[in-house]
């Protein structure tokens, strides 16, 4: 098998008295959707945060391509390659499409110095990701604040592509949309990983984790706590990870 | 944002109705009211308040605030007062405004940023430092009878065409720019709306809130010099009420109180319907006292109408968050 794109060594992340993540390896791969699963509060969206660069992590090493690597800001992480799509979507509503596509990274043209919008290009480009996601939007100039759960994440998956991410990562993308909407999201994960990106799903939908997943890995109380291919696991031995109840588990925390 | 409506509103329309239905209200009640030279008072007593309240415009869009820039006017008005005084040419202490303006705008600014103190606090407390350095400076005393010159400059202008014009109209046009045409706009709007979110999505906080409060200095600088150039004295209590009024006019204009949404074409009909209220109270015979209570009314007015549209998105906002939990609960 090829090197990871990413591996997570040892990393472990505190909040105060908190552990919300405790030596948690994790490999990273390219053209692999991989699911991270758990309970509320089970540290995904922590491990999330340490990859996108929003939170450093306590302990532990980052390891891109071989070499080590440390984001200190989701702009470090970002200029690596790796997209984020937050559980809390991170769009501004008051800001058009376009502009949030592109927000932070815009299009400019320097004239005497002073930085100049290009308008018509950043507008063209966001048309043609619309389009590519076939997203039903026609006008990338409203407001986000008009637009449906799917369309927004739409915007959020066009930033993430406008970015040529090699990474993608997603928090519980599906969590607030219809059936029809949500179809058009794992379709949209599915290609991305088939384009050869790394994509990192976090979702509470079994079925979701199922029908795109290729790697499972479960999180409990901030460990890792399995990591299975989808071929060689169930939907059931994947939830009984989540709730504790595989012997396995058990076994696991009547030692600690 | 490209949306004409965005430029020109519902609220901007408003706005410029009112101000007609002042004119025709004051033109009615006082003889003195409607005629060219009460008109153009009015426009030239603006001045000072537009060009505060555009930089005000910026700090209110991006989620700040600046309590300060009354006492901030009166340092720099004190700067350019002394220079007058020592002789030196009209056109230099004239620009020595903006100057002061704009190191006072980066201690506002660095003291906010990189002190992480809500602005509202920070410029509180920067109100009182200010408020002693004037009292130090004038040592309480006035700055009175100061040199014509700058007076002269400003008001034969260019071409007979007083010096305020051009100066508050490449002033509006260089906002108007950068907010619709440099990455400043969106930057700014976005860590109005969410600090966190523009955060996450690269955009450099700290460098767009500074910039805020240098450009808001530098305008409030400006303004000095056209408070020097008008009444050619400094006066202990300068700016006293500068600070209510630029918030009152900039919120009446359809700022957001809280950042995320700015109207630039807001502010100056804010200011201007403000001015016209005043002057017109005043020449009905209400007595100046009353000023303050209007301006103060009027920003409670628009407040309050801004709750109630708050409150209405908080709700719509819980209806999303729960409809979410509904959606995680059943899967
Ligand atoms: N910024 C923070 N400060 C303090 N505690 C935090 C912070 N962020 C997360 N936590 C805590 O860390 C733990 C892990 O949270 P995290 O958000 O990673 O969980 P999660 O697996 O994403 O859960 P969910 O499925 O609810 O999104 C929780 O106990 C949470 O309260
Ligand atoms: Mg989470």
């Amino acid at each position: 098998m090829t090197r990871p794109l990413i591996e997570a060594r040892d990393i472990s992340k505190r909040f105060g008295a908190l552990q919300a993540l405790a030596d948690v390896d994790l490999d990273i791969r390219e053209g692999e959707v991989l699911a991270l699963v758990g309970d509320n509060g089970a540290g995904k969206s922590t491990l999330v945060k340490i990859l996108s660069g929003a939170h450093a992590p306590s302990g532990g090493d980052l390891v891109m391509d071989g070499k080590p690597v440390e984001f200190a800001s989701p702009q470090d992480s970002a200029a690596a390659g790796i997209a984020t799509i937050f559980q809390e979507l991170a769009l501004s509503e008051n800001l058009s499409i376009a502009e949030n596509v592109f927000l932070g990274r815009e299009l400019t043209q320097r004239v005497l110095g002073i930085p100049f919008l290009r308008h018509k290009a950043m507008k063209r480009r966001v048309g043609e990701l619309l389009k590519e996601l076939d997203a039903h939007i026609s006008d990338p100039e409203v407001p986000v604040g008009s637009l449906s759960g799917g369309q927004r994440q739409a915007v959020a998956i066009s930033r993430a592509l406008n970015l040529n991410a090699r990474l993608v990562i997603m928090d519980e993308p599906t969590a607030a949309l219809a059936v029809a909407e949500t179809r058009k999201v794992l379709q949209l994960i599915r290609n991305l990983a088939d384009s050869g990106r790394a994509v990192i799903l976090v979702s509470h939908n079994m079925h979701d984790v199922f029908e795109v997943g290729d790697r499972i890995a479960v999180f409990r109380r901030g460990r890792k706590i399995a990591d299975k291919m989808r071929t060689e696991t169930t939907p059931e031995e994947i939830v009984s990870f989540i709730t504790g109840a595989h012997p396995d588990v058990r076994a696991l925390e009547m030692q600690s | 944002m490209s949306n004409p409506l965005d430029w020109f509103g519902r609220r901007e329309a408003l706005l410029a109705v009112a101000c007609l239905a002042a004119v025709l209200l004051f033109s009615f009640l006082s003889p003195y009211f409607f005629n060219a030279e009460n008109l153009s008072a009015v426009l030239s007593n603006s001045v000072e308040l537009l060009l505060v309240g555009l930089g005000m415009t910026l700090l209110l869009g991006v989620g700040g605030i600046d309590v300060s820039v009354g006492v901030a006017m009166g340092l720099a008005a004190i700067a350019v007062g002394r220079l007058l005084q020592a002789g030196v040419t009209p056109a230099v202490a004239g620009l020595a405004g903006p100057v002061a303006g704009l190191l006072i705008g980066v201690g506002t600014g660095s003291v906010v940023v990189f002190g992480r103190i809500p602005a509202i606090v920070a410029t509180l407390g920067l109100y009182g430092v200010y408020r002693a350095g004037i009292y130090l400076c004038l040592g309480g005393d006035w700055l009175s009878g100061l040199p014509i010159g700058l007076t002269e400059l400003v008001g034969t202008g260019i071409a007979g065409v007083p010096l305020a014009f051009p100066i508050v109209a490449l002033t509006y046009l260089a906002l108007y720019v950068a907010l619709r045409r440099t990455p400043f706009g969106p930057h700014l709007l976005a860590i109005g709306d969410s600090e966190a979110k523009a955060r996450l999505s690269g955009v450099s906080v700290n460098r767009t809130q500074l910039l805020a409060f240098i450009i808001s200095g530098g305008l409030t600088g400006l303004a000095a010099s056209f408070y020097v150039a008008t009444y050619r004295n400094v006066e202990m209590t300068i700016g006293g009420t500068l600070a209510l009024e630029a918030i009152a006019a900039v919120v009446l204009g359809g700022t957001s109180v809280i950042g995320g949404r700015v109207s630039l074409i807001g502010t100056v009909l804010g200011v201007l319907l403000l001015r016209l209220l005043q002057n017109g109270l005043l020449l009905s015979g209400v007595p100046s006292l009353w000023q303050t209570v209007v301006t103060g009314l009027l920003l409670l007015f628009v407040l309050g109408i801004e709750a109630v549209q708050g409150r209405l998105s908080l709700t719509m906002l819980m209806r999303s968050k729960s409809g979410r939990l509904a959606s995680r609960v059943a899967q």
